[in-house]
């Protein structure tokens, strides 16, 4: 079936998930997020990617959130099954084995924010402009962004993004450490790909036993996830006897 | 008479700016009592939208403890202290800690209750009790390391230095810098921003967030699709979103 809202395509072993909504901004409307769903399952079947690249370049957004024209008439019951759809999709990311990189080229607000908080890594453009506005909705996120948020940047200016309604720039986002590099608009796009392929070089069994145990480490003690880490390593290692000594 | 020592210093427009002493000859336990009063009874008040905690450049609750404490009345302190840090947690309303000067110790464990901190470059931050023997009580430790790190945290309170504002904004202590001397008006210039919010997300954002901290992804994310649905039943969803595609401002009530 093909995509509507968004275009795949597969390069030097890296997978580029496009949102191309067709509007100025993508919207994470239903269908949009059901096509993520099924255009991260076929890049993570697809042998050839070892690594994938979510981003809205070159338009002018990553994301602008969810599509507020579909949400206004929701019931309280639709609004759940959306939250449970939105948090389908993120869970999926979270649970690829594959490095997911979010490359956010503009507006990325909403759940727009909370999509990039599901990957593993944000690359941010200059032009970025990251918030989420629901208190000036009347909402809260219902994409895991109350737990992911003060995850990343702490409950202290979780609690002030999310209460003022603001948006905040490239600069102040890398800051607060929202998004891990920051490139000036024209050399973006080649450092992404860049990035990308870098780490699309790695073998896939020690990039995807990483992100497993370093997702695991935010949820469980120390001494469980180091029981985990050294049972994966065992694994892990074992299967690389050519490996050089460390 | 314990109110005396945590006053209103100004009431407008919903905004309450609670008046923190500096320093006070009072002790911790009578310190801590007074501001639970006048926190709570502003809590309790409809026609407040968000409170500032604030002191001069004096400093932000200095205070003595008493060395006499017995073990008792010690554990008493901070189990008291603590009931203090969650009832301000749970006041359902944005409520930011202004700080002019030093915030030290119980001020230091006041602020970490708030939302969040603002602060002026005169400021400075750390937990100064270790040279005494004390460790933070009101829930310090467990919310400055939950801000800061780990590392940070062990770092403030094994040398009990103070830090400079500068440097509490480095490592996200702080949310925002302002110039000496412009701490609360710039304070009360967000808080009035926040305040054309919708109440009710703020609300129910600010619990979800409390809430979610400390539990995994899975159950987080669970409570905060049931609030999110929440929402759809309430008035200033629809509000909110109308005003939005409208291109209005909208009128928020709070439910």
């Amino acid at each position: 079936m093909p995509f509507k809202k968004l275009r795949i395509e597969i390069m030097n072993r890296v997978g580029y998930i496009l949102l191309v909504s067709g509007s100025r901004f993508n919207k994470l409307s239903i269908t949009t997020i059901r096509e993520l769903k099924r255009a991260f399952a076929q890049l993570e079947d697809d042998a050839t990617a070892h690594a994938i690249v979510l981003s809205g370049y070159p338009g002018e957004s990553f994301a602008a959130g969810a599509d507020i024209g579909q949400m206004v008439h929701f019931s309280p019951h639709e609004a759940l099954h959306f939250a449970e759809l939105g948090q389908s999709l993120f869970d999926q990311i979270e649970s690829c084995a594959k490095p997911v990189i979010a490359a956010l080229n503009g507006i990325t607000m909403g759940g727009g924010c909370d999509l990039s908080m599901s990957c593993d890594i944000r690359l941010a453009s200059e032009s970025l402009r990251i918030g989420h506005s629901g208190a000036k909705l009347g909402i809260i996120t219902g994409f895991c962004g109350t737990h992911k948020l003060p995850q990343i940047v702490g409950k202290n200016l979780a609690r002030e993004i999310f209460m003022t309604s603001e948006i905040y720039t490239a600069a102040e986002a890398l800051r607060m450490e929202l998004v891990d590099r920051v490139y000036h608009d024209n050399e973006f796009w080649q450092g992404v790909t860049a990035f990308a392929e870098r780490i699309a070089s790695h073998p896939l069994t020690a990039l995807s036993a990483a992100k497993r145990l370093i997702n695991a480490a935010e949820d469980i003690d120390l001494r469980s996830g180091c029981l985990l880490e050294r049972e994966t390593a065992t694994h892990i290692n074992v299967m690389q006897p050519l490996a050089p000594m460390i | 008479m314990p109110e005396k020592l945590c006053t209103i210093q100004s009431r407008s427009n919903g905004i309450a700016v609670v008046a923190i002493p500096g320093s006070s000859d009072a002790s911790a336990r009578e310190l801590l009592e007074a501001i639970r009063r006048q926190t709570s009874a502003l809590a309790g008040k409809d026609d407040i939208n968000g409170l500032i905690l604030t002191s001069s450049a004096s400093g932000f609750c200095r205070c003595l403890i008493e060395c006499s404490t017995s073990v008792r009345d010690a554990g008493e302190l901070s189990s008291f202290g603590q009931q203090l840090t969650f009832s301000l947690e749970k006041t359902g309303k944005p409520c930011i800690a202004a700080i002019e000067g030093e915030c030290s110790g119980l001020g230091l464990e006041i602020a970490l209750a708030c939302d969040f901190i603002v602060a002026s470059e005169a400021a400075h931050f750390g937990f100064t009790g270790i040279a005494a023997g004390l460790i933070p009580f009101c829930g310090g430790s467990q919310r400055l390391s939950r801000l800061v790190g780990k590392s940070k945290t062990k770092e403030l309170i094994y040398s009990g230095d103070l830090v400079n504002a500068a440097e509490a904004h480095r490592i996200g202590l702080i949310n925002r810098l302002y110039p000496e001397g412009h701490a609360l008006a710039e304070t009360v210039k967000l808080i009035e921003h926040i305040c054309t919010r919708s109440p009710s997300a703020i609300r129910i954002g600010g619990e979800i967030v409390n809430a979610g901290y400390d539990i995994d992804l899975q159950t987080a994310c669970m409570l905060e699709r049931d609030a999110f649905a929440l929402c759809f039943a309430s008035f200033d969803q629809q509000e909110g979103m109308q005003a939005f595609l409208d291109k209005r401002t909208p009128q928020f009530k709070g439910e």
